[in-house]
């Protein structure tokens, strides 16, 4: 079983003429098959969290670690754009990734891409496809090295309402499928709501806000009544606790 | 995948097509293609005409306008090189002013893409180099010429260190501008996932440079072509330069022409033959079919 630890974490940006700190004393525990949604406004610190987790920043000081058992855990990275090497084909993208090259992770590779409805690109490039079917590459990117978190950074925020509806859908089936970690970062209460059983709210420098479960049955459409009540509820929470941009 | 099958245009459209890794799935992909093909030909049509527009004036100018030892015409000029090509004497000299550019420009890439490398991701080292990077590349290359043929005379070295120091500048330019575009996305992407720093070149970084690389070869490489040969005309024995110069001397206007021809259609092999064929090769995952 995955989990993930953050405590007292800091983050630093030095520029020229400044100092930014992103993260102050940002701590937050999340384990087993759970999809947890982070939101908070933009500048929170949600995604460089996410780059600190994943190994793309370092930290300035404190433990940010995720761990199978006792040894470090496969994290996969979906990204807020879909990242893909346009100068590869899809098949050759999902590649990249692997750590070998052999029939069996190739077939891998093609399940998972089948896994998306796109088995039939993997001998297309990226920029043959559309916006959403590269994003949908980059998920089965993700899932392709069998990781055990799979870390989501806003993605679905570039695409328009109805591919991201199915591709959400698409997204909750394979949680459920898969069983992961997952750690989904977003600006979007109505998709956190729809998605995840644990919403955790980050304030200013990833302070943690607010920590509540999600209780409602899955699939979940975001017209039903009682969905649409837990938004509102957790809107309102936004705005009691003073985070959102005036 | 249905393979589609039909009339010429669309047979050697789909193996193009296949070629590239790709099959045309759709009527729109197909009529794309189709278009493509009709802009082709006529691009090539108009690239006839230009020649047969340029050599007839040469024509008209030879027959009335002036004597035919000052402008030989067309057909004088195609037996002359007749001549060249038969007599072995082509071979020859092309071969000798060729492997000086083949090694002087082989060195001036390694060293301008060191350099360039350096620049685009350290900028103490940009500080170091940039000033002299563009000394070079201002100068004209006929100073370089002169300078090496004075110090290393009529060696073969000379011509070769002309070509190094004239080059090797477009070279790094270009590259410094591509390392640092750098697309930190991708190789964030490659991070997260644990890529090795082998494989991440291989990927990323090389096929992302390709571009400036390609950009730096054309110009380094015509710069090499114009560097060698000037030498030749300075101070070789031998070379395609050398041969004009003696055409020169003896003041034969048809051979001269000849051998400026024969380098001119040697050139344009390069570049649009042995370069466009890498190019095309390397770029082949550009969306050509625009919807």
């Amino acid at each position: 079983m995955a989990s993930i630890k953050v405590q007292s974490l800091r983050k630093e940006f030095v520029t020229s003429d400044s100092t930014v700190v992103a993260l102050e004393n940002a701590s937050f525990e999340a384990s087993g098959h759970v999809f947890v949604s982070i939101v908070g406004p933009s500048g929170c610190g949600k995604s460089t969290l996410l780059n600190i987790l994943s190994g793309i920043e370092t930290p300035t000081s404190g433990i940010a670690e995720i761990t199978e058992g006792d040894k470090k855990a496969r994290n996969g990275y979906v990204f807020q754009a879909a990242r893909l090497l346009p100068w590869r084909t899809v098949m050759d993208n999902l590649l990249f990734v692997q750590k070998d090259r052999d029939a069996e992770t190739r077939e891998r590779c093609q399940r998972y891409l089948e896994m998306v409805d796109l088995g039939h690109t993997a001998n297309k490039y990226p920029g043959q496809l559309s916006g959403g079917m590269q994003q949908r590459v980059g998920i089965a990117r993700a899932f392709s090295i069998e990781p055990d978190v799979l870390l989501m950074d806003e993605p679905f925020s570039h695409l328009d309402a109805i591919t991201g509806r199915s591709l959400r859908k698409e997204l909750h089936h394979i949680w459920m499928e898969t069983r992961k970690t997952v750690l989904f970062v977003t600006h979007d209460v109505g998709e956190a709501v729809e998605l995840s059983n644990r919403m955790v709210i980050f304030g200013q420098g990833g302070r943690l806000r607010e920590d509540m479960k999600i209780d409602l049955p899955f699939p979940r459409d975001p017209a039903d009544d009682a969905v649409a009540l837990t938004k509102a509820n957790v809107l309102r929470t936004f705005e009691e606790l003073d985070l959102v941009a005036s | 995948m249905v393979h589609p099958k039909g009339d010429m245009a669309t047979k050697s459209a789909a193996k193009g097509d296949l070629k590239a890794g790709r099959e045309p799935a759709t009527d729109q992909e197909q009529k794309a293609l189709l278009k493509k093909r009709a802009d082709r030909r006529s691009r090539w049509i108009w690239r006839l005409a230009g020649y047969v527009f340029f050599i007839g004036i040469w024509q008209f100018s030879s027959t009335y306008l002036v004597e035919d030892f000052i402008l030989p015409p067309p057909l004088t000029i195609l037996e002359t090189m007749q001549e060249i090509v038969t007599s072995g004497l082509l071979v020859t000299h092309f071969g000798a002013t060729l492997e000086k550019i083949a090694i002087g420009f082989s060195l001036a890439f390694i060293i301008g893409a060191f350099i360039g490398i350096l620049m685009g991701m350290n900028r103490w080292w940009e500080a170091f180099f940039s000033d002299w990077v563009l000394i070079l590349m201002t100068t004209p290359g006929l100073i370089f010429v002169l300078v090496s043929t004075m110090v290393f005379g009529l060696s073969y070295i000379g011509p070769i260190v002309a070509v190094v120091i004239t080059g090797f500048p477009y070279v790094a330019v270009n590259l410094v501008e591509g390392v640092k575009a750098a697309p930190k996305d991708l190789t964030d992407m490659a991070r997260s996932y644990n890529v090795s720093r082998a494989r991440l070149i291989r990927h990323v970084i090389i096929p992302f440079l390709a571009p400036f690389i390609f950009t730096a070869i054309r110009y380094g490489f015509s710069i090499a072509w114009k560097v060698a040969t000037l030498t030749e005309v300075i101070g070789g024995n031998e070379g395609i330069g050398f041969m004009m110069r003696r055409e020169f001397q003896s003041f034969s206007m048809a051979g001269f022409l000849s051998w400026a021809l024969l380098f001119f259609a040697f050139a344009l092999f390069l570049e649009r033959i042995v370069l466009q064929r890498q190019i095309d090769r390397f770029f082949r995952w550009r969306p050509e079919v625009t919807s």
